[in-house]
């Protein structure tokens, strides 16, 4: 052992009441901040697994115009791209899908990919009649690309599977139509002719703004409800690594000449949101541990000044400056890795507690239980958080320790 | 200056030998010259006090030459070794491992038991291991004679005792120099008649140099060397008579 670290054992006993407190400080800024930011994320973490589920990592949808004509000058042969002064022009749907898709396919980044065509219908029950976003599903492909089958809470998709006419509800929109399993409704399309679906199941994805606004049918009940025959509005395409749906629908726009937009884009409002939360809540817990900090500065400052004629016996013995300052330092330390180590496993449990909380939540997100999500990051930003606030708090106190001229002090105590 | 004292011994052999000190202290208008050019060798074995009254500079002499300050003039050197160029942290190993203090009050740290406030200057040194380093500090207790009171929290420990403590800690590493400011300053006759007859002994048998500034006119007496001084000189040295 470091003699330095023998004699910060022996010392930080000194005051044992106050560097009890600020411990307590430190380990509960640790715990807070991992179960705030458990907290925080676990509801990003629902959301954006719940959109991924939903819509997939990319949607490529419209064609677009290209930006660039390519023409072949007169003299050298050679290509010259001219730009459009005009904005870009857009086709409704995806022009040659089966080709788009069998090209999609053939990243190993994509892992399925998805035809769907989305329109406008109205749903007709006894009860009322509400317009809806109905989507038209290869169910086979959809449910390689989405998390369609996980997200079925009533019926089962077998039912589905079996009748042309099945339909499968959002949870929030059967109940706000009181339409249950089983029941026959009617859809109305542009034509504004009734047809007759059955409900086959419910999903839930836990997200309000889909839960309460979409349905789904077969393709071809689709494509004659939307009078588009052949038509396909988008194509869901679902990622090995969504982390890198930006960069890979780039490369789809490119490549394909149709609009390609990643989960990351499409959710910006609401990930923007998240992370303010985020941070908002990391600072407003991260003060927790300055003022621990402060605490530990201010023990320190007054144990130095305490000990002046220790200190200058230990460097009459032979103890640099290095030394004496790393024995205040190593006071920090042993607050700062026993702090953070109890704030970790409180903090652990604390997460662990709130996620076995039930709560009822219908809002923007729905969920049963409160949501968390574990990161180690959380626990070394913590930990870090701590160990920068303490060795600030210790450094200023042992720097000044380092410095006291042993002579001064001996002469000031009657020598 | 000592002439006598210096006679016969080579360079090599004097423990610590200073000469022509100068030391400035304070600041501007309060600037002192508290040294003016001391000049000092100590022999082995041999006990040198320095008498003087009050602020001619006793205490200064003791921390420039155990190292604790440096010079503003003048050259030390420990075993034939100058200091001078020597950094900080090279000049905290040389105290470390060559030179044992002893203040008039005790400095003890109150955290440790005895055995351990002896066994610091040990661990600094990191020679020995953490058994070696016990069996030496209670030999070292045993010999002050406290030999009982190896355990005892060094707060539980009466003036004289603590002082005693204070000369086994001086001794951890088996300096040559041992440097004392008042030891027995701080306690009454009896206590201090047996930590000059501690010291003594140790010099004589362990062929270590001591340097003692005392106030204590009988224990100057009975020192081998009495060196005088006044206003940041040595004025005068004669011999002891030592029993
Ligand atoms: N920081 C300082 N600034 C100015 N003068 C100082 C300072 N420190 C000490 N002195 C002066 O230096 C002189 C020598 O001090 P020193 O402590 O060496 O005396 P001393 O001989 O040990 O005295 P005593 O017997 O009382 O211990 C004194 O006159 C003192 O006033
Ligand atoms: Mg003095």
């Amino acid at each position: 052992m470091p003699p330095p670290l023998f004699i910060a054992i022996r010392f930080i006993g000194y005051r044992k009441k106050a560097i009890l407190l600020s411990l307590t400080g430190v380990i509960l800024g640790v715990a807070f901040y991992i179960c705030a930011q458990a907290q925080t994320q676990g509801f990003e973490q629902f959301f954006i697994k719940g959109t991924l589920g939903s819509s997939g990592a990319i949607i490529i949808g419209n064609r677009f115009q290209s930006l660039h004509t390519a023409i072949l000058d007169r003299q050298g042969g050679t290509m010259v791209n001219v730009s459009h002064a005009k904005p870009r022009k857009f086709y409704e749907g995806i022009t040659d899908p089966e080709r788009i898709m069998r090209a999609v396919n053939e990243f190993s980044s994509v892992t399925a990919c998805a035809p769907v065509l989305e329109g406008s219908a109205a749903l007709a029950t006894d009860f009322r009649q509400e317009v809806f976003r109905v989507q038209g599903i290869d169910l086979g492909l959809h449910l390689k690309a989405s998390a369609l089958r996980e997200h079925i809470v009533a019926g089962r998709i077998e039912d589905f599977q079996e009748k042309p006419s099945g339909l499968i509800l959002g949870y929030g929109l059967a109940d706000k139509m009181r339409a249950q399993v089983g029941q026959d409704v009617g859809l109305i399309g542009p034509d504004g002719e009734y047809r007759t679906f059955r409900i086959c199941a419910l999903f839930q994805t836990g997200n309000l703004t889909i839960d309460e606004k979409f349905g789904y049918i077969h393709l071809k009940a689709a494509q004659s409800l939307l009078q588009r025959p052949y038509g396909i509005s988008h194509l869901m395409v679902k990622l090995r690594d969504p982390a890198r749906a930006p960069a890979v629908a780039a490369h789809f726009e490119r490549l394909f000449q149709h609009r390609a937009r990643c989960w990351q884009d499409r959710e910006r409002g609401s990930l923007e949101i998240f992370s303010l939360i985020r941070i908002s809540a990391a600072i407003t817990v991260s003060t927790v541990i300055l003022l621990a900090g402060f605490g530990i500065f201010n023990i320190l400052t007054l144990m130095v000044m305490d000990k002046v004629r220790e200190i200058a016996v230990l460097r009459s013995m032979g103890y640099r400056r290095s030394d004496i300052s790393a024995i205040f330092l190593w006071q920090g330390v042993l607050v700062a890795l026993i702090g953070s180590a109890l704030g970790c496993v409180l903090g652990a449990a604390l997460t662990y507690g709130i996620s076995q909380i039930p709560v009822d939540i219908k809002g923007f997100l729905s969920a049963k239980r409160f949501l968390v999500h574990w990161s180690v990051m959380d626990y070394c930003a913590a930990t870090v958080i701590a160990f920068v606030a303490i060795f600030l708090a210790s450094y200023f106190p042992s720097r000044r320790a380092a410095r006291l001229a042993p002579v001064d002090i001996l002469r000031g105590s009657g020598q | 200056m000592s002439m006598d004292a210096t006679a016969g011994v080579s360079a090599a052999n004097v423990p610590l030998q200073c000469s022509d000190i100068h030391r400035y202290l304070g600041e501007a208008e309060s600037r002192v010259h508290v040294l003016r050019g001391v000049s000092l060798q100590l022999q082995p074995g041999c006990v040198h006090a320095i008498v003087g009254p009050s602020g001619c500079g006793k205490s200064s002499l003791l921390y420039v030459m155990g190292l604790l300050d440096r010079p503003d003039g003048g050259r030390i050197a420990l075993s034939g070794e100058a200091v001078e160029g020597l950094t900080d942290d090279q000049v905290s190993c040389r105290r470390n491992e060559h030179i044992g203090f002893v203040f008039q009050f005790h400095f003890l740290m109150h955290e440790f038991t005895a055995q351990e406030n002896v066994m610091i200057p040990m661990r600094r040194l990191g020679r020995l291991g953490v058994r070696e380093m016990q069996e030496r500090a209670a030999m070292l207790l045993e010999m002050v004679g406290l030999g009982d009171k190896t355990r005892r929290n060094s707060q539980h420990l009466s003036g004289g005792e603590q002082q005693r403590v204070a000369i086994a800690r001086s001794l951890a590493n088996d300096p040559q120099v041992l440097l004392a400011d008042e030891p027995t300053g701080n306690l009454d006759t009896a206590n201090s008649e047996r930590v000059f007859q501690l010291l003594t002994n140790l010099v004589r048998q362990q062929r270590k140099a001591l340097l003692l500034v005392t106030h204590n006119l009988l224990v100057a007496e009975a020192s081998d060397w009495i060196h005088e001084m006044r206003d940041g000189l040595l004025t005068g040295c004669r011999a002891g008579r030592p029993h």
